[in-house]
């Protein structure tokens, strides 16, 4: 079975499960923030920290963006070696900080700024190291 | 009330071996299947091939794991700043891959992953 290079159609398709990740990733942090003064120090806590959780409306609707990027996620790893497929996924490591400076109002500083960049620069990186790399038959 | 940041990095750590052990079942059930998916149709008759592996399943339970601690640690940081941290989960995905799945992991993946370790010690300090 040969195994493909990342073509135009693959990459389009793990933006947007990039951006798939991202919603969901919004959708869990907003069903996590009720429960955000509770410990689980012990199993009955955890059990209230789950139940709390499981109330909102935004951790289902993250399931369901689970569930999707789950079929297109194996479904684009059934062409690209995993360590090519993890890294082009990286997309989210802009879309991520945008989105929660806009949607949940957090703050960026320059320092995190500076390390979002070398994140950015080091999976540029990862990426153009598959081309040459790929086995061509699996 | 606020966490160390020394808690959170450590859950994160959890959450990237967790879901670095579910990459790599998932990544091996699909391996162990010949699939030349080019239709919509294909898709789920692939995916429904897939969910009959054994190993999903195992993957599946780490993946379970692996978002548990994800959302307590959500409820407790920035998404921002865990998110950033939570990319370390891509030198272990390069470590595994190369060791386990045997992709080849060259230099230049390499100096990537070193430089995305560098960016997530600035975004560490820049929680403190």
């Amino acid at each position: 079975m040969a195994k493909g290079g990342v073509t135009l159609k693959i990459l389009s398709i793990l933006v947007f499960s990039d951006v798939l990740e991202t919603f969901t990733n919004f959708c869990f942090k907003k069903g996590a923030l009720p429960a955000s003064a509770l410990q689980i120090s012990n199993p009955a806590e955890a059990f209230v920290f789950v139940k709390t959780v499981l109330l909102s409306w935004f951790l289902w609707v993250g399931f369901l963006s689970v569930l999707a990027t789950f079929i297109i996620w194996s479904t684009v790893l059934s062409k690209i070696d995993l360590s090519v497929a993890v890294p082009i996924a990286s997309f989210s490591y802009i879309l991520v900080p945008l989105a929660s400076i806009f949607f949940l109002h957090e703050k960026i500083t320059a320092l995190r700024w500076a390390g979002i960049f070398f994140i950015l620069a080091g999976v540029i990186f990862v990426s153009l190291s598959t081309k040459k790399n790929e086995s061509p038959v699996r | 009330m606020k966490p160390s940041i020394f808690l959170i990095i450590s859950l994160i750590v959890l959450t990237s071996i967790c879901d670095t052990i579910s990459q790599l079942f998932l990544k091996s059930a699909i391996n162990s299947l010949e699939a030349n998916i080019n239709s919509i149709k294909k898709v789920f008759a692939f995916i429904i091939r897939l969910i009959l592996v054994r190993r999903i399943w195992i993957g599946l339970i780490f993946s379970c794991l692996s978002l548990f601690v994800w959302l307590f640690v959500l409820s407790k940081a920035d998404l921002n700043l865990a998110f950033s941290i939570d990319s370390m989960h891509y030198i272990f995905i390069a470590f595994a891959s190369s060791l386990i799945l045997k992709e080849r992991v060259g230099l230049k993946r390499w100096l990537g992953t070193v430089l995305i370790v560098v960016g997530i010690a600035l975004v560490t300090l820049s929680g403190l």
